[in-house]
């Protein structure tokens, strides 16, 4: 592969694609949408206690890698088979160039495609940025990962291009595969929990479940005027559970070891760009106003799923001794600080998009021995 | 820079496309692959254009083999596909240009070698069209263009002529003699058989996948091959009655004429002489076949 060969097929497919005049219809379009979808979510969640900045940035965020996955598979799924039928594959593979020159000119030149919807995209993200709410360092790790992605969406493309023989089939597989991993990993998820869901032993320590059964209080009333104040007083501690009172002891509950198949989750080119860079939980007073934030439901899910049940012994005497809710947490919020899933996940398709660009690029090796059914060569 | 072809064979699944053809073409010469539709003539050319590999037998190109040195064979071929597929985005200068690109031929000489081929191909006043408007004949002629870019010493063309006008066919036939002459190789198939004599120095015909025979078509060739000639005369019944008297084979044919079997020229001059001295009036006596013809008709005749 050299970089000149690399270049020429890249310089080819772009000039074509740009004098093709349904491509700047389509740009067209993606903005029109994109800025529609950033202007409704800037009024829907503009108030106090929604603040618009992380909402925006999520929705706009979300609706790009949507609309990409959509839009980005036609750059390249029919990119080697659709060369076929038209006779101008056999031309370029009888000159000089190589076949890794052409897989990866055919990639870079799609890449540079789909890298110029995502640049029209981020006026609004510079927009969510400007109202707040949003690092910057976080919508730069965002579009690094979803740049990334859409290489891995591209090459898969090309992949399916190089396999059949005819352009709708390669089509319709690239989708199926984006449906496969945007759907199938979170239906597999869903459908597969209930393998890794029963009842479980766990310790716990804290008040036994029939402390209530044991403990009546006697049936005296209360407002019984003829108690002195420290009967009453008695009285109503004979009802409460003391730390004292705490012993351990053995429950059946229900368990899903969700821990066993998060992996599912990061194949999700969803899961990995929202999980790259979730907005930080905003805290209003004591309570949190995060407001809409799909991005951060999904990352906190995933990490969640990951984590699975906790499995330590449970220490449910530690909510008596302590006062208030200083000790409590919100688990989901936990789960947050604990390490992300996305590297997994853009590690799994990025070597899925290396291996389908190596496939690729065997299937254009010449000359050919062994011909695929249908295809022709010239 | 000699093309050799020994006994190769090439199957698509139980299609045998191309059964044992050898064959040699020898630079300064025109070798023309004739051969009826499906004989395996395309399928020989993608192997030696480096894009298929044979299931047997053996091809080399200036010694060569497309197969384990493609890049080495490349660099050395031209090759023009059967019905030219083009970028129709791209103007007709661009093509030329980015296929140079492909050849890593630098941006200035590419300039200079795609101007030059332009006005070989008369295609200057469309340099600037997008390849899209052109005619079938005009792509033609851009393939032949983009096959000769790189200044291919072997030159592989598969129907060069189909679609062209008469007048592109006299320019496509001057343009193979003037290659041959700078000592290229130059195969071509094709169907149009009489343009094939007067350009082709060797003929290879080709059926059901198999090498039928090499013939030279050199002026001896035509001066002693048996040629079919159709005879117009005014004493239709006379003619007839002579040549059933002089065993010459004969049929009639439409409108009139009358076709006769001759082998060599030699032998036809004598025939008209001999009619005319016995007061036949002869007003027509032409080759009905060329020879290339009648050894091609002759050669796929169990095709029938």
């Amino acid at each position: 592969m050299s970089w000149d060969g690399m270049m020429t097929v890249a310089t080819l497919e772009l000039r074509q694609r740009v004098r093709t005049s349904k491509w700047p219809i389509v740009l067209a379009v993606w903005v029109a949408i994109i800025a529609l979808v950033a202007f409704l979510s800037y009024w829907a969640t503009n108030d106090a206690d929604l603040r618009s900045g992380e909402s925006m940035y999520d929705i706009v965020i979300f609706f790009v890698l949507g609309l990409a996955m959509l839009i980005v598979p036609s750059l390249t799924a029919t990119s080697v088979n659709g060369d076929r039928e038209h006779g101008v594959l056999a031309t370029l593979q009888t000159t000089l160039l190589t076949h890794w020159d052409i897989v990866m000119g055919k990639l870079v030149a799609a890449w540079v495609i789909s890298m110029t919807f995502l640049v029209t995209a981020m006026p609004f993200m510079a927009w969510a940025w400007f109202e707040g709410g949003v690092r910057g360092d976080k919508i730069a790790l965002s579009v690094v990962v979803l740049m990334l992605v859409l290489a891995v969406v591209c090459a898969l493309g090309l992949m399916f291009s190089t396999l059949t023989a005819r352009p709708i089939a390669s089509a319709v597989l690239t989708y199926l595969t984006m449906g496969a991993l945007v759907f199938g990993t979170t239906i597999g998820f869903a459908l597969s929990a209930f393998l890794v869901t029963g009842e479980e032993k766990i310790q716990v320590f804290g008040i036994p479940d029939n402390w209530y059964e044991t403990h009546q209080p006697p049936a005296v009333d209360p407002a019984d005027p003829t108690l002195t104040p420290e009967q009453i007083d008695q009285l109503n501690k004979a009802g409460q559970p003391t730390p004292a009172d705490c012993t351990t002891f053995t429950r059946t509950v229900t368990l899903a070891h969700t821990e066993r198949i998060w992996w599912m989750l990061p194949l999700n080119p969803f899961v990995v760009v929202a999980d790259a860079a979730p907005s930080e939980p905003r805290k209003r007073g004591d309570q949190y106003s995060s407001g809409f934030t799909p991005l951060r439901w999904i990352s906190l899910g995933a990490r969640s799923a990951r984590n699975g049940p906790s499995a330590q012994a449970t220490d449910e005497c530690a909510m008596l001794t302590n006062t208030g809710d200083t000790g409590f947490t919100d688990p989901s919020e936990n789960a947050l600080k604990t390490a992300p899933v996305w590297p997994y996940g853009l590690a799994f398709l990025l070597v899925a998009g290396s291996g389908a660009a190596v496939v690729a690029g065997r299937r254009l090796r010449t000359p050919i021995r062994r011909l695929p059914n249908g295809t022709r060569i010239a | 820079m000699t093309i050799e072809v020994q006994g190769v064979r090439r199957a698509f699944g139980d299609v045998l496309a191309v059964d044992s053809i050898s064959l040699t073409a020898a630079p300064g010469e025109v070798t023309a692959l004739i051969g009826p539709n499906g004989s395996g003539k395309t399928t020989l050319l993608l192997m030696l254009a480096t894009l298929l590999v044979p299931d047997q037998g053996a091809i080399r190109i200036d010694g060569l083999d497309p197969v384990t040195q493609p890049t080495e064979v490349r660099a050395r071929i031209g090759w023009m596909p059967d019905g030219f597929g083009t970028w129709d985005a791209l103007t007709v200068r661009e093509v030329l240009h980015t296929v140079a690109a492909a050849y890593r031929i630098p941006p200035d000489r590419a300039r200079a070698r795609t101007q030059e081929l332009l006005a070989t191909v008369h295609l200057e006043d469309l340099g600037d069209r997008r390849a899209r408007v052109l005619s079938r004949g005009q792509k033609q002629r851009l393939g032949l263009a983009r096959a000769l870019i790189n200044d291919p010493s072997v030159l592989l063309l598969d129907e060069p002529a189909s679609g062209l006008d008469p007048r592109s066919r006299i320019e496509l036939r001057d343009v193979l003699r003037a290659l041959a002459a700078q000592g290229k190789t130059v195969l071509v198939s094709s169907h149009i058989l009489t343009e094939l004599q007067e350009v082709a120095d060797r003929a290879v015909i080709v059926a059901r996948g198999r090498s039928l025979q090499t013939q030279r078509l050199d002026d001896d060739f035509v001066s002693t091959g048996t040629a079919s000639w159709r005879i117009d005369s005014l004493d239709l019944s006379r003619l007839t009655d002579w040549l059933a008297d002089h065993h010459v084979p004969a049929r009639r044919v439409g409108g009139g004429l009358t076709e006769v079997e001759v082998s060599g020229e030699e032998n036809a001059a004598r025939l008209l002489a001999d009619v005319v001295r016995d007061g036949i009036r002869v007003t027509t006596f032409a080759p009905s076949q060329g020879a290339l013809e009648t050894a091609y008709l002759a050669a796929t005749e169990d095709r029938r």
